[in-house]
């Protein structure tokens, strides 16, 4: 009886489980990947043994797989067009080696391409060799998780972004590693998102690439050495925190260029050695909150137009400007900052300086208007020129300043 | 002497030249929106009458920034979309604007030469219709 009942068990297990599980590698009965997934059906568990596959153009259409590599098997696409595709619902990707996508100056080919896809996971996967890495189109609510993408951009001057994702929603991008791409990530019309942990370095263009995307939060990224770390254009309610901007260096290099944001807050970010650590154009209601300013170029460098931004509680340490300011000053507010510049002093202290801080120079105002005079930086005649205008403000903005400077610096 | 003078106006030329920079693609960065021009089939530049340079990384921004600036430019050049790298005039250049088309900025535009047999196909501008549309 006992016996019968486990040969019942058995059997209902393979049978009414339907979900199967189909072995791939050079020398099973399935040996192409393709073939592995034409024969899956819905639900199915594709396992691909190590070992180098020469395919390109695989598709995925209207099944929900799950597909695992073990060991890294090796997706060579050869540098023909794009490796991996997929449209359909409910998938995971898992462990994959993808390498030598074709590249192209009008298509977009990539290694991993989701199109009108919801529901999926694509995690652990590396990429070497691309044109675009990962590529979502209209596709919403996913995981792209610990992926590890490099290419040679830098050397080719031509190439994709590392992420990108178009009309997309609801997006997890998490500790994925992106060097030497065009933008390490990309969003072009993406809400409510998340980019956490990420690390992008010696990326052509951009870390990471706002346009027209609303409602996002990016925090504790890493930008290195990329063209410029992180630019937010025609975005708005982006939040921006705990990330670290180092060594963007070069005269088109900024740590963050904001252009056309509004409603945004930055709060506990570093900006250390970028030749401009922020600069800012047609920027309206941004919160700077406890950020960190550290051997700058500038520290925030503020084009026309920019109303009601308000910078509390940040340390401006050992930059060559703190601010620097073209046009008019448009109600913005600086308060309760460190200035590693500042010379006043506190007599009845109370760790807030008596004496207000105007942190713009009027020779950041000169070289504003003559790029080239920044090599007049050291002298004694700018230090005195600095002095004069510090004591009788004539060119520079009378009311912008801190009125509270901090005698300490803030801790966060 | 005439040395010196001979350098000095050579200098006053040189100065003067509308002669079009080259776009250093990876370094320069567009005199409008401020990005790193990276895309050789998208950018766009101009050299005004008395010899500043301007460069774009998308036709789109050329557009709006000669729209914003009084500035009369002797040259305007944009970018070849069916052979990246090389520039055209934009008078000898038909535009196409089409969704298919990702140029930078978001105007999915892209030039094509008029020798281009392509460029006889519907859905394109010269550079004046281009100007007109955009002042809208």
């Amino acid at each position: 009886m006992e016996r019968l009942f486990i040969i019942l068990v058995l059997f209902l297990a393979v049978f009414a489980g339907h979900a199967s599980e189909i072995e791939v590698c050079k020398t099973c009965e399935i040996s192409s990947i393709q073939k592995a997934i034409d024969f899956a059906e819905d639900g199915d568990l594709i396992r691909i043994k190590s070992g180098i596959y020469k395919e390109n153009g695989i598709q995925i259409l209207n099944k929900s797989l799950k597909i695992i590599g073990e060991n890294y098997p090796v997706i060579d696409a050869e540098m023909q067009g794009t490796a991996l595709s997929i449209s359909a619902n409910n998938f995971s990707i898992e462990g994959l080696k993808i390498i030598n996508v074709g590249k192209s100056h009008t298509e977009e080919f990539a290694g991993i391409l989701v199109s009108q896809s919801r529901n999926f996971k694509i995690l652990n996967n590396k990429l070497d060799n691309v044109f675009f890495g990962i590529l979502l189109e209209k596709s919403n609510e996913g995981v792209i998780s610990g992926n590890h993408i490099t290419s040679n951009a830098r050397s080719q001057s031509n190439s994709g972004n590392g992420i990108h994702l178009w009309n997309t929603n609801k997006v997890e991008i998490r500790n994925n590693k992106i060097v030497g791409l065009r933008d390490g990530i990309y969003l072009e019309f993406v809400n409510n998102s998340e980019i956490s942990g990420n690390f992008c370095k010696d990326n052509l263009r951009y870390g990471l690439h706002f346009m027209f995307s609303d409602e996002d939060i990016y925090t504790d990224n890493i930008f290195e050495n990329n063209g410029a770390g992180v630019a937010v254009m025609y975005s708005k309610f982006i939040e921006m925190r705990g990330n670290h901007f180092r060594k963007n260096w070069g005269s088109a290099s900024y740590g963050l260029l904001l252009k056309e944001i509004t409603d945004s807050k930055l709060e506990n970010n570093i900006f250390e050695e970028n030749t401009i650590a922020i600069s800012a154009d047609n920027t309206n209601r941004i919160e700077y909150l406890k950020n960190d300013f550290k051997n700058n170029g500038y520290a925030v460098r503020i084009r026309g137009a920019c109303y009601d931004n308000f910078f509390k509680e940040n340390n401006f340490l050992y930059n060559s400007f703190d601010i620097g300011y073209t046009g008019r000053l448009n109600n913005n507010e600086f308060t309760e900052n460190y200035w590693s510049a500042y010379t006043g002093y506190d007599l009845d202290k109370n760790g807030i300086g008596d004496v207000p801080y105007r942190p713009v120079k009027l020779f950041s105002y000169l070289v504003n208007r003559t790029p080239e005079a920044i090599i007049l930086l050291r002298s004694l005649f700018i230090d005195l020129l600095d002095f004069s205008e510090k004591v009788s403000p004539v060119f520079t903005p009378a009311n912008l300043m801190d009125s509270q400077p901090l005698m300490k610096k803030v801790s966060w | 002497m005439k040395n010196y003078i001979f350098l000095f106006v050579s200098l006053l030329l040189v100065a003067c030249s509308t002669e079009p920079e080259p776009i250093v693609y990876g370094s320069d960065a567009c005199d409008f929106c401020e990005m790193t021009i990276v895309d050789k089939e998208f950018a766009a530049q101009s050299v005004s009458d008395k010899g500043k340079q301007f460069k774009y990384d998308a036709i789109e921004c050329m557009l709006n920034d000669h729209l914003q600036k009084d500035t009369k430019m002797a040259v305007k050049l944009v970018a070849n979309f069916h052979d990246p790298g090389k520039m055209l005039e934009v008078d000898h250049a038909k535009f196409v604007q089409n969704d298919s088309i990702n140029s930078p900025m978001g105007g999915h535009l892209a030039a094509f030469s008029t020798k281009n047999p392509q460029a006889k196909k519907a859905g394109i501008y010269t550079w004046q219709e281009l100007q007109l549309k955009f002042k809208e």
